[in-house]
């Protein structure tokens, strides 16, 4: 399924390396500039790798996230200069209409790319990253990934079995319902027995030993190079932006003007470039597949 | 003499938090109260995995860590039709209870961790990790006396599900308004009232079908090969 994401085809330490800037720099700031280009970036990339029906249940679910998100930061906060009107003998301030407003749109920023690294990052990649910092941990993750199909085609079977002994016969809900308990309870007995089983297996083939290695899929090629030294551009200069405080912005008691000098500009310029490197790639891969197509 | 070196790591790990927290405080005159919150909830899981690394683990103890794993990834699959009613919490206590701390530990923060692979990673993972991750701790260092009595047991699942609730609502406040606001943390709370009660009540019931069983299997399996 992630073939047909362009961006998922690059190396895993590049991408990790680019998510984790991103997810920093969204963290961080409260400019309305640069959560915008995050905002903007990450849900251009959602989009070009979503069909139309995940887009619009995407739709469904951000929106009303962000209007509550929005609209509940006036009734708690009460800071700011400006009150518009008041509730409850609290006033409801301008500054913190907009505060909730910039407030969502980081909170869907983060959640739209954090999607994203689900998307593009499988259990596969993680495993080549953490492999040798926590070989453990990445044993148990890829046995547990392996355990999910087992036990489900396992549960069938002794279902099967037991269907053929007789019993889910009468279809009544409380007798499924003790059936498949039963059924789970054969399961949870064969799942400990297989997994002692297993862990000889391991160590048999000389687990304990040390020293092990893990069969890479994953090897660093010239784009991926590419891929990390733009980041690592893009984000020392938003970083040097940031030390500057370019990117420093107030809402309370007063909303301060978005800095538009140059340095400001050429920091956004390195961020917003910075968030739209994904969608660009799905965007280039899209028109080249067309104009190989166009030449069929 | 080789315990000095761990011991110094250990250390290291303890420190760094309060650095994190001061640092964040002193760089960002305390606006990004999120951003610490993270670090700090990455920071204390942390030290169970080193130590989960560091030293020499059965692989017997690692596969049936994984089979606990995977049945509260599958148990949070199977009942995803109804919301917040999970058995994952039922599984880490009894992983607690059954196989020890570390087990517990690891079995809450990996179940959160990997099973959010499905269910979508988000800024809540490290506060999943956390909070799973503790209450098979606690139910690790009850062990006994929750073995032993059903009452105690049901108390302390609920407890569990309404700590996890409480804890991830921090996380929540801190994400909308990037810092502690007390008012919204009761709203919260309030709003959540009924997730919790289904968590809570959720947790007991699992537990109370769950418990028994699979503690007689893990015992069994114990016994039998050792663990």
């Amino acid at each position: 399924m992630n073939d047909r994401i362009t961006f998922a085809n690059f190396h895993p330490v590049s991408l990790f390396f680019y998510f984790a800037a991103m997810l920093v720099f969204t963290m961080f700031t409260q400019n309305p500039v640069l959560i915008l280009f995050s905002l903007v970036g990450a849900s251009l990339f959602s989009a070009a790798t979503s069909t139309r029906e995940q887009i619009f249940a995407d739709i469904k679910f951000y929106v009303p996230v962000f209007i509550v998100i929005s609209l509940t930061n006036p009734i708690f906060s009460h800071s700011g200069a400006t009150p518009l009107f008041f509730m409850n003998d609290n006033p409801v301030t301008l500054e913190a209409v907009l505060c909730g407003v910039d407030i969502a749109a980081m909170i869907s920023a983060v959640m739209l790319i954090c999607k994203a690294f689900s998307k593009v990052m499988e259990s596969e990649k993680l495993l080549c990253l953490f492999g040798k910092a926590a070989p453990k941990l990445s044993v148990v993750l890829s046995m547990s990934l392996r355990f999910i199909p087992l036990f489900k085609r396992k549960f069938k079977e002794i279902k099967d079995a037991q269907k053929a002994l007789g019993y889910f016969k009468s279809g009544s809900f409380s007798e499924s319902l003790m059936s498949n308990a039963r059924v789970f309870s054969a399961l949870v007995t064969w799942a400990l027995e297989n997994g002692a089983d297993t862990a000889d297996s391991i160590s048999a083939r000389g687990y304990d030993v040390g020293g092990r290695k893990s069969f890479a899929l994953f090897r660093f090629k010239k784009r991926d190079a590419i891929l990390m030294t733009i980041t690592l551009v893009l984000s020392s200069v938003t970083l040097v932006g940031f030390l500057l405080g370019k990117a420093d912005f107030e809402f309370y008691p007063y909303i301060t003007q978005i800095n538009t000098d140059a340095l400001s500009v050429i920091l956004y310029a390195a961020f917003g470039s910075l968030s739209l490197i994904p969608f660009i790639f799905e965007v280039k891969e899209a028109l080249h597949w067309k104009y190989l197509r166009s030449k069929i | 003499m080789k315990k000095s070196p761990n011991f110094l790591k250990y250390l290291i790990f303890l420190l760094l938090i309060p650095a994190v927290v001061f640092a964040g405080v002193a760089v960002f005159d305390s606006k990004q109260y999120i951003f610490i919150a993270v670090c700090v909830s990455i920071l204390a899981c942390l030290p169970f995995f080193y130590a989960f690394e560091n030293k020499k683990t059965s692989t017997r103890k690692l596969t049936v860590l994984a089979v606990m794993v995977t049945f509260s990834i599958i148990g949070r699959t199977l009942f995803s039709f109804i919301p917040h009613f999970k058995p994952v919490t039922a599984i880490v206590v009894i992983t607690g209870i059954y196989l020890g701390a570390e087990s517990g530990f690891l079995c809450g923060a990996l179940s959160a961790l990997f099973s959010n692979f499905i269910f979508g990673q988000g800024p809540w993972t490290p506060f999943q990790m956390f909070a799973w991750g503790l209450i098979g701790l606690f139910s690790a260092l009850l062990s006994k006396p929750l073995q032993k009595s059903k009452v105690l047991l049901c108390i302390f699942s609920a407890l569990s599900g309404v700590m996890y609730s409480l804890l991830l609502d921090i996380s929540s406040t801190l994400w909308y308004d990037g810092a502690f606001n007390l008012s919204r943390y009761a709203a919260l709370v309030l709003t959540s009232l009924p997730v919790m009660a289904v968590y809570a009540a959720s947790n007991a019931v699992f537990l109370l079908i769950l418990a028994k069983p699979i503690g007689q299997k893990l015992t069994r399996i114990k016994i039998k090969y050792g663990i």
